[in-house]
Parts: C-alpha cells; structure tokens; sequence
C-alpha cells in the first residue's frame, strides 16, 4: 500500500509533475473547441453547396471542389494531415503558432465528417418542407435557413455530438508535431518516472470523464429540442 | 369584351410536361376568371396535380406558356418567380406544415421574412384567421400536436396569411380521415363564398357539385371536358367522364 502511494507521489506529486496533466488538458480542450467550431462551420458551408447542386443543379465548380475536399480529407489518416501541415504547408511559420496550425487541421479534418452528416440531414428534409416555402414566395436561400436548416440541424445533432467526441480523442496525435496536449503530457510523466501505468491511466481516464460530460451535455440539449415537437 | 379580358387570372396556353420520357401533361389550354372556383377531376396519374403544381412553377413546364394578370410565367427570372408566388397560395395534401414553428410562427412566417408586415402585423393578421378557422386555441402548439383536418386547416390559414389573389389545392382532403374531411372542406366552402379564386384538385364530387363554377375532368394529361357543375354531371358529353362518373358516383 505504501508503494502504492509512493509510487502516486512520484508521478504525480513530485516536481509538480501533474502540471504535465492539467497543461496538456488545456491545450487538449483548446484544440478540440477550436477545431470543433472551424469544422462545424466549414461542414455546414460545404453541406449547403453540395446540397444545393444536388436539389437544384447549381453550383457545379462548388460542387467538384467540395468533393475533391472529401475525398482527400477522409481519404488520408489524420496524422499525415497534421504532419503535412506543420512540416510542409507552415514549415516556415514559427514553432511556437504549432497550436494554430493543430487546430487548423484539425478543423480542416473535421469539417469533412461534418459537411456529410450536415448534408444527410438536409436531404432526410421532406420536399414537401422546400415545396411549402417555394410556394409562399421564400427564396431557396430562406427556406433554407429558416425552414430546413432548423430541422435538419435537430435531426443530425446526435451525430454532431459524436463527431466532436471524436475529435476530441483524436487530438491525442498532436503529439507528432510536439504539441504538449493531454496525452504527450503523461507521456513526459511516463519518461521521466520509467512508470507507464499510473500516467497513462489517468490520462485514459481524463478523457472518459470528459466523454461522459460531453454526452450528458448532449442528450440534455437533445431532450430540450425534442420538447418542441413530439412526432 | 374588353372587360371580359380584364378578369381573365390565369391563361394557360399549349402547356406540356414531360419527366423524362413520360409525357404527363399534353397540351393544356384554359383561362380562369377572377372569382372563378375551378375543380379538377379525374383518375390518378391524370395530371391533375402536376397541372396545378405547374401554375405556380413547382413544377417547371416543358413548353407551352402560362400568364398570371397578364404577366407570363415562364420568362420570370427566380426573383420574380418568388414574387408571384406570393400572390398564389398552395395547399398540399400532406399539409407541409413546418414542424418545428408553432402554429403562430408556421402562419407568421412568410409575411415576415417578406417584410411585408411586422411582427406585431403578421401576429394581427395570424389570429384573425386563427379565428377564422376556428384554432384560436391553438395558436401555441406544435403541428405535431393536431389532427390532420387542423393541420389542413392552418396550412390554408398560412397560405391566406399572404393574401393571395387565388388559391391552389392540391387534393387538400386526400390524408385525412373521413371524419376530417368536411371541416376542411366547409372551410374551404367559406372561403370561396369570400369571392377567393380558387383551382381544387380533389376527389369530392359534393364539393365540385356544390361550390365550383365551372369542373374540369382531365385525363392522361388533357382537358376531355369542362363544363359547369350541373350540366357536367347531368350531361357528360364525352365517353371517358361518363365511364368515370359512372364509376365515382354510385
């Protein structure tokens, strides 16, 4: 027992090493967030066109490049995006904007997975819902956005929430480019105490705790959507 | 006739339709008066609905010219489509109402975004015809929360709630349970006693016989007839409406 309780000490009292932990957890929560909302937008600008060409024909060139950037996104593994980034597309940039460049891909990676899920949720709209704001004279444009993205944003929720949890456990490759995020820092703790056990289990554990507020975050707010419309 | 040629609403000329290989409408020629309440009949896949939904450019015409007051259709650039189907309400069998708005905000909403009214005006107006289809209560709720023959019944005040010049029905009691149908179509009986022009596809022969000025009986994509309601259904000229009057009416 008392090893036990050295062994805690060592990891992560000693030196403040649990500094590793809650500094790496900072830039971990910085990273998703950031990433999480430039790639919701991206997703919901490349829906909207990749939507649009396929209701009304337009938008071809938007279209074709959307798809490009679908393909090549989900194509390759997410760490080979981050690294091209940092080592190729900002090799010149400073190493200190590496938080910058992280969030960049990791945006840019998410807004793939995103732009599709927003994209099924357009299309699972029933026409009769674009039909009834043709015909009192609404723009495609404001059906759009006051009656199908209303609802379509209710529907895909669940997997948006998904999409962001998984880009919050897939920040742990930040590491490759030397970003101290939640798991490099109990990497540092585990080369500094030759220990792998301790370290690494709390740094599992931080993330299932955040996963599990993530998700009761969610089912909250899909509980008060669903309160408006009971089908 | 000069002021005969000032009521003409709706000229249709020469109007085809074809989705892909299938030709639906062949040809379609008719003008309706202002006041006028014309009722389509005829058997499914007729053409009927594509006929209505081609007015108001839901459907997009393969030739042929449509004009509403004198205006074509066919030329108007997609602003301009939006402007005029302003002046048209549509109907929809499956109600379409938007399920995630109130019935306030479902009625309110396109008069606001229009910015042709207010808030305030647009909440004004919505209750009025709340009122007039006897939902006042249920001005709060969700579409979700009402029988089919009230959400047919808000989906016409929705499309009242524009102030259109004429009404378009697409087979508006089609869904409904039987014991909702003359709720909406009592509604829709008032309405065309309020002098609204209206254009009804449906398969209520007390309704066409009761309220419409003149029934159009179409089939595979053509007018076989038109004639007002009495001697339509007293004297059916042409084979094919007798056969199917012959079969709706028994």
């Amino acid at each position: 027992m008392t090893d036990f309780i050295n062994d805690l000490k060592d990891t992560f009292v000693k030196d403040d090493r649990w500094k590793y932990l809650t500094n790496g957890l900072v830039n971990t929560l910085i990273i998703t967030f950031a990433a999480a909302l430039i790639g919701i937008v991206l997703g919901f600008v490349v829906a909207m066109i990749r939507s649009t060409h396929d209701k009304t024909g337009k938008l071809k060139i938007g279209n074709f490049i959307c798809r490009i950037y679908l393909t090549v996104i989900r194509g390759t593994p997410m760490v080979v995006q981050l690294l091209i980034m940092y080592f190729v597309i900002f090799a010149t940039l400073s190493s200190k904007y590496k938080i910058i460049v992280a969030i960049l891909s990791f945006g840019i990676n998410s807004g793939a997975y995103v732009a599709e899920i927003v994209r099924s949720g357009i299309m699972s709209i029933d026409n009769g819902q674009f039909e009834a704001g043709s015909s009192l004279g609404l723009s495609y444009s404001k059906t759009m956005l006051y009656i199908i993205l209303p609802q379509a944003f209710k529907n895909v929720l669940p997997a948006l929430a998904n999409e962001v949890i998984v880009l919050l456990k897939e920040t742990s490759v930040a590491g490759y480019i030397g970003m101290e995020d939640l798991t490099k820092g109990g990497d540092i703790i585990r080369s500094l105490t030759y220990e792998a056990f301790l370290p690494l289990l709390a740094v599992a554990a931080i993330y299932l705790v955040m996963v599990i507020i993530l998700t009761s975050l969610v089912s909250k707010l899909e509980r008060r959507l669903a309160k408006n419309e009971r089908r | 006739m000069n002021g005969a040629n000032e009521k003409e609403m709706i000229v249709v000329r020469d109007l085809n339709k074809s989705f892909g290989e299938l030709h639906i409408l062949k040809g379609i020629t008719t003008t309706v008066q202002k006041g006028e309440k014309v009722v389509i009949i005829g058997p499914s896949g007729s053409g009927k609905s594509t006929f209505l939904r081609c007015l108001n450019l839901l459907e997009r015409p393969t030739s042929g010219s449509i004009s509403l007051d004198g205006v074509g259709l066919l030329t108007l650039k997609e602003r301009d489509v939006n402007m005029m189907r302003r002046n048209m309400g549509m109907v929809f069998q499956h109600f379409n109402l938007f399920p995630h708005l109130t019935i306030l905000k479902n009625i309110t909403l396109a008069p606001v975004k229009h910015k042709l009214m207010t808030e305030a005006e647009a909440i004004d107006t919505a209750e009025k015809l709340l009122e007039k289809v006897g939902l006042s209560d249920k001005r709060d709720a969700y579409p979700s929360q009402l029988s089919g023959g009230q959400k047919q019944r808000i989906a016409i005040a929705r499309a009242l709630a524009m102030n259109p010049e004429v009404m378009l029905f697409d087979e508006p009691t089609s869904a409904l349970d039987p014991e909702m149908v003359g709720e909406v179509l009592q509604l829709m009986k008032e309405l065309a006693e309020d002098g609204m022009t209206m254009i009804v596809v449906t398969h209520e022969m007390g309704f066409a016989k009761e309220v419409a000025s003149r029934v159009m009986f179409m089939d595979d994509g053509q007018i076989l007839e038109e004639a007002p309601p009495q001697e339509f259904f007293a004297n059916p000229k042409n084979e094919r409406t007798k056969l199917f009057l012959s079969k709706v009416l028994v």
